[in-house]
């Protein structure tokens, strides 16, 4: 066995140049897998946290399009009677979650929660003098709500925790802010669907990236949008949770089910395309990366073929003085298992110098200001067990034929 | 104790139609013995030596090399056959180029693996000792000249004591000095370590001075 290895390495020895273009085309290979897939993963994340600034991972809420309207007279009436009822006026009792404390409570039990934040959202309208724009209110408690959607980190002037502080403060916005034509500091005024009417004073900006959130978004806290919306203290529109995978967001919900009978939806539910483009984004960059690892694959399998060629006559010796097919084999597959180790050892380094060096590169994106580039170690695992499984092969049918080789018409020439 | 012996063997060639190359072809040879075989181009002498060789398997009739029958063996086990029991000099060399001339010797023991690799270099050494090369022994194969060359390959059909030696040419490609030097070996082989040569060749010469001349002509045996 040894000596199979010895003769390995003084064939790969003997031929730096062929060694060096084999081994770099692996490098190469493995590095831009791991590149495109660190650099897509990195993409997709940062798209998934622009669309979790305004969407929760789960979300209770009180679905009344689920609901039967309720029925004042039967359908079937007994005896000899018809029943018709015209122009039919949808009643409900019930809007939002009245009393959400129980639910809360329940929740804070959940292991996968990482988060949770009741919310009261309503249409409203802003008035500046003549100017008046609908928007989308959120009445948020401060703490929980920055726990679930990291609302501070967008909030581009002014400070989110002022909002504890300022019962009549309200963060606008960037888009809105400039609709309305208002700064930092000035006054408006908001009228509620039910009539009341409520004075705030802006106290920040806020910028997620998502245009139609900017342009429509206003928070103020819980205890003002209750006020506004005159509600009971523990009156609700929806409570947004937050996972600690959002992966798994629709097993978590499955699993609250008992907890209460408003409806629990978990995002992928009303956002499946952006599910679909992550995975379309991985795949199209998996095809790309493997047929490039592919190509190496080939460049491999040319350079064993051209050394078999060239070796011919001492494979021939080898196999008269009694090496066998076997240790043939093994003295050519080791040299395409070695160029296969070391290209892909190359290829990891180089694969994470790049993808460092991209981290740099100046891009806008979400919170961040360099491209987005993800280091996740089952790409680095993944691209290696490629690559090696690749000059396997390409070692592998070279190797083979080189054992087959007749060494009676080699010899007698 | 008969070293090889062959019996009945027929083989054909299939290029373009079928031709018998080797017709009934029948011989012994004793352990010690230092045969030539001899014949125009194209009698069947080189074919034949591949046959005994156990590297061409495709023929009719059966052989023993010392005892031992080979024909009907598989590949792997005739490989490991030629490994300890067969010696080969061809008329190239086939030395490989990129090993040290005591490394190129070892090869064939360090695949029988029957001593450890300091006995196997001792012995490569004193090979080379034997046959005139001293001090080469770190020499690359490819920086020496023919005629040492073909004595380092001797040197590597030597290296695992093999019963039968055997030789396609191999003084083919060599001055008369140098083929004066292989025959005393050969010589000296045969009768001082009883092993067994079978050599195919040309010079008239040499195989008069050999201990029996095996003559074939369009396949057969004409002269023993």
């Amino acid at each position: 066995m040894k000596t199979n290895y010895r003769i390995a390495w003084v064939h790969l020895t003997s031929r730096f140049r062929q060694l060096a273009v084999a081994t770099l085309s692996v490098t190469f290979g493995i590095s831009m897998f791991i590149f495109m897939n660190s650099f897509i993963s990195g993409v997709n994340e940062a798209q998934t946290v622009i669309t979790f600034t305004s969407l929760a991972h789960i979300r209770i809420y009180n679905d009344l399009s689920a609901r039967e309207p309720a029925k004042l007279i039967p359908d079937t009436v007994a005896g000899n009677a018809l029943s018709v009822v015209n122009n039919a006026r949808n009643i409900r009792y019930t809007e939002g979650i009245k009393d959400a404390g129980p639910i809360l409570k329940a929740l804070k039990k959940q292991k996968a929660i990482t988060g949770i934040s009741p919310q009261i959202n309503t249409n409203v309208f802003i008035q500046n003098g003549v100017t008046q724009i609908s928007a989308a209110l959120s009445g948020v408690d401060v703490q929980k709500e920055n726990k679930v959607f990291h609302t501070a980190d967008y909030v581009v002037e002014g400070d989110f925790f002022d909002l504890q502080k300022h019962p009549n403060g309200i963060i606008l916005g960037k888009g809105l802010a400039q609709i309305l034509g208002v700064k930092v500091g000035d006054n408006i005024s908001l009228t509620s669907a039910s009539g009341g009417s409520k004075n705030f004073t802006i106290i920040g900006l806020l910028e997620t990236g998502a245009t139609g959130v900017d342009r429509s978004k206003a928070i103020v806290s819980l205890l003002a949008a209750r006020q506004l919306n005159s509600k009971n203290k523990s009156y609700v529109t929806d409570i947004q949770i937050a996972v600690s995978d959002y992966n798994k967001a629709q097993k978590v919900a499955a699993s609250m089910a008992g907890i209460t009978s408003y409806k629990i939806e978990p995002w992928q539910l009303g956002n499946s395309q952006l599910d679909s483009a992550n995975k379309l984004r991985y795949i199209m960059s998996f095809v790309i990366s493997v047929t490039i690892l592919i190509v190496a694959g080939f460049g491999i399998y040319n350079i064993m073929n051209m050394t078999v060629n060239e070796k011919i006559k001492e494979i021939a010796i080898l196999k008269a003085m009694g090496y066998s097919g076997r240790d043939i084999v093994i003295i050519f597959l080791t040299q395409s298992i070695v160029i296969g180790l070391v290209g892909g050892i190359l290829g990891l380094v180089l694969g994470y110098i790049i993808s460092v060096c991209t981290g740099y590169i100046p891009f806008r994106i979400a919170t961040s200001t360099t491209l987005p580039i993800n280091f996740n170690t089952s790409d680095y695992v993944l691209g290696f067990v490629f690559g090696i499984v690749i000059t396997f092969l390409a070692g592998y049918f070279p190797a083979s034929k080189a054992s087959k080789v007749d060494p009676v018409t080699i010899i007698r020439g | 104790m008969k070293a090889l012996s062959v019996n009945k063997i027929n083989k054909y060639f299939y290029v373009a139609q079928k031709f018998q190359v080797l017709k009934e072809v029948n011989f012994d040879i004793n352990q010690g013995e230092f045969v030539s075989i001899i014949g125009k181009s194209g009698s069947g002498k080189s074919t034949l030596l591949y046959l005994l060789s156990t590297m061409d398997t495709d023929y009719e009739g059966a052989i023993s090399i010392n005892g031992t029958t080979v024909t009907g063996k598989s590949q792997n086990e005739l490989a490991a056959f030629r490994n300890a029991h067969i010696g080969f000099v061809f008329q190239f060399h086939y030395l490989l180029p990129e090993f040290s001339l005591v490394e190129n010797i070892m090869l064939p023991a360090l695949k029988l693996k029957l001593k450890s690799k300091e006995e196997i270099e001792h012995r490569a050494v004193e090979l080379l000792g034997m046959l005139d090369m001293k001090g080469t022994e770190l020499k690359k194969a490819a920086a020496i000249s023919g005629g040492q060359a073909q004595r380092v390959a001797i040197a590597r059909a030597l290296i695992n004591d093999p019963a039968v030696i055997m030789g396609d040419e191999p003084t083919g490609n060599l001055d008369s000095r140098n083929t004066a030097i292989v025959f005393d070996i050969f010589k000296e082989l045969a009768h001082n370590k009883g092993q067994t040569i079978i050599a195919v060749t040309h010079d008239d010469e040499f195989a008069q001075k050999s201990d029996r001349i095996i003559e074939l002509k369009d396949g057969k045996i004409i002269n023993e």
